[in-house]
């Protein structure tokens, strides 16, 4: 569905994003991850054909996005991280004036508004002010407004950044329901690692490049640390095991490569383990390690000459 | 059409419900007509009689008359245009505001975009400057009334004339910028700046020969005669009537403005339509050249 082939967008000196490839597939859930001024939004302004890139190409369904601009322009449909509608209008005026813009027009339009409202759970908010609406409700009209010309390609740009836990379910229900009904594709960059340990495909982009990508899964075997934690232990008991470790309440923490590294200091020192738990490594693990951001809080007790 | 259309009431919709952005632009017409009640009528009216000659007594009703024509045309001169730069906020808006990301991912030409906020202002100062000239023709009826209904459609075709001038005009202006900072900049500049330039302040004709010359190739120029004409054709009918010499009423005229030259000749008030119509189609063409231009540059 979406083909990048050596991306590269300089703004003077800045190298914002350089040569980065990937593809995602039709219906695919794509998780685009990065810290801020990583280059995803640059990246994202490439494949809607708002910024020219310095080098490289990005193919939508087959077409290069820089030859046929207006076509791959009715494809995509984005969210973007903060609202981008009229504050003063109505809910209804502002997705009516949004829909015009892909040509959507008097019935069309009503009939895809009413079929959008039901889907949202809409009806009661459609004639309020938009910015009378709670940032949930506000959320729900962004999704509308980038559905409402029927894309193939849902670009999320941090969709859920600072909803509540129920706006937040709601809001991926619909979106599994449009994926699996009508075989949308969508493009996610999010803060939330959780969102994309449901991910079909990652990619973590770090000054510009590319550092890791594969499924979750994948990622998390290779990249993530597991953690075991220890309890009903004395810290001296912990330094023996040479291993980074941290305090917590009633006990300590672990760093682990793998579930093999734990039970070979199960094997080895059993008389420890007499309370504990070994966590697998999780999205955030993974994130951290891969852009180097760590700042765990382990202790290094590690024998250098182990 | 019908994306232009419902883009060009979006527009209007955010201008009226954003009642600092309208009142802002309807105070302005309002300021003016009172600082000129205030402080110039008295100054005009003694420059219009120091013209008459010795022994000869006019009806302080015409005089009137005649000062009032000529403060509420220079008003309408200035407004027609200044507020069309306070209207077009909302251009300047959608960018500051981040909305016009929106517009860009989708598939609507840049030109019906740039053509739907062209018409709003057109509309939005148009409602505008008709209250300015409603109000303007109230306050000339308080101090003497002679103008004819032909008189009253040639001030509308003006003013209508004059608002799509400066709409298209505060396009262009306005088209590079792209925060609220930098249109306030602007639309200060120009109002402050703009009465003064095209002679709505103080008659072109008091500046120096050279300054004369060169304004002469503006338009605004002609469009502040344009409305001097028509606001004081009447009075000068009735000037003439009442025994001022001709010799006199001409000399009241270009001290006025109204009758400007270019190139050596006066222009009449048929060949100053023809100069705004034509300046306004060329910065329309040069509107539409912007929009397009940036639309390639995006893609």
């Amino acid at each position: 569905m979406i083909e990048v082939k050596h991306l590269s967008k300089s703004f003077g000196d800045l190298q914002a994003v350089d040569d980065i490839s990937f593809s995602v597939k039709k219906g695919q859930l794509f998780a685009f991850l990065g810290v801020n001024g990583a280059g995803k939004s640059t990246t994202i302004s490439m494949l809607t054909s708002e910024l020219m890139p310095t080098s490289g190409s990005v193919w939508i369904d087959g077409v290069n996005v820089q030859d046929e601009s207006e076509l791959i322009k009715r494809k995509i449909g984005v969210v973007f991280q903060e609202t981008v509608l009229d504050q003063e209008l109505t809910v209804y005026e502002n997705l009516e004036c949004r829909a015009a813009l892909y040509g959507i027009t008097g019935k069309d339009f009503q009939l895809r508004l009413q079929q959008l409202v039901e889907m949202f759970d809409m009806h009661d908010f459609i004639k309020r002010p938009f910015k009378h609406l709670s940032g949930g409700q506000r959320r729900r009209v962004d999704l509308i407004r980038a559905l409402i010309h029927r894309p193939q390609i849902l670009i999320l740009d941090e969709p859920t950044t600072g909803l509540d836990p129920g706006t937040r379910k709601m809001i991926w229900a619909i979106i599994e329901q449009l994926r699996q009904e009508e075989e949308l594709t969508v493009f996610l960059t999010t803060h939330y690692m959780e969102e994309a340990n449901d991910a079909s495909f990652v990619v973590i982009i770090d000054h510009g490049h590319i550092v890791a990508k594969g499924t979750p899964h994948e990622l998390k075997n290779q990249y993530a640390l597991d953690t075991l934690y220890l309890y009903q232990v004395s810290e001296e008991d912990v330094q023996r095991l040479h291993m980074s470790y941290r305090c917590i309440n009633h006990g300590y923490a672990i760093a682990l490569k793998d579930v093999k590294e734990a039970t070979k200091l199960i094997i080895t020192y059993p008389q420890l383990f007499t309370d504990y738990e070994i966590i697998k490594g999780d999205m955030d693990s993974v994130f951290l390690n891969v852009t180097g951001k760590k700042g765990n809080g382990y202790e290094d007790n590690t024998d250098p000459d182990a | 059409m019908k994306t232009t259309l419902i883009l060009m009431h979006r527009h209007q919709k955010l201008f009226f419900k954003d009642k600092g952005m309208f009142l802002s632009s309807l105070i302005t017409p309002v300021i003016l007509i009172v600082l000129y009640m205030t402080f110039l009528d008295r100054i005009y009216h003694n420059s219009f009689v120091s013209y008459m000659p010795k022994n000869f007594s006019l009806s302080s009703s015409i005089i009137n008359a005649t000062v009032a024509s000529q403060l509420i045309s220079s008003l309408l001169a200035v407004t027609c245009v200044t507020v069309t730069f306070s209207v077009n906020m909302t251009m300047v808006q959608d960018y500051a505001l981040g909305i016009r990301k929106d517009f860009d991912i989708a598939p609507v030409k840049k030109s019906v975009l740039y053509l739907s906020y062209l018409f709003a202002t057109i509309l939005n100062s148009l409602i505008v400057n008709m209250v300015a000239l409603i109000l303007g023709l109230f306050y000339i009826a308080t101090r003497g009334w002679y103008l004819q209904a032909v008189d009253i459609v040639w001030l509308i075709g003006d003013v209508v004339l004059l608002v799509v001038f400066g709409a298209v005009l505060s396009g262009i202006i306005c088209f590079p910028l792209r925060t609220q900072g930098a249109r306030n900049a602007v639309g200060t500049i120009v109002s402050a700046g703009y009465g003064f330039f095209c002679g709505a302040y103080m008659p072109l004709h008091y500046f120096g020969t050279h300054l004369q010359n060169v304004m002469s190739f503006f338009p605004s120029t002609y469009a502040t005669s344009l409305l001097k004409n028509h606001f004081l054709n009447r009075p000068f009918h009735q000037m003439q009537e009442a025994g001022v010499p001709k010799a006199v009423i001409k000399e009241i005229a270009i001290s006025l403005d109204c009758k400007p030259k270019l190139l050596g000749h006066v222009v009449s008030v048929e060949m100053m339509i023809l100069l705004l119509l034509m300046a306004t189609i060329i910065l329309l063409v040069l509107y539409l050249f912007l929009s397009q231009y940036r639309s390639k540059k995006l893609s």
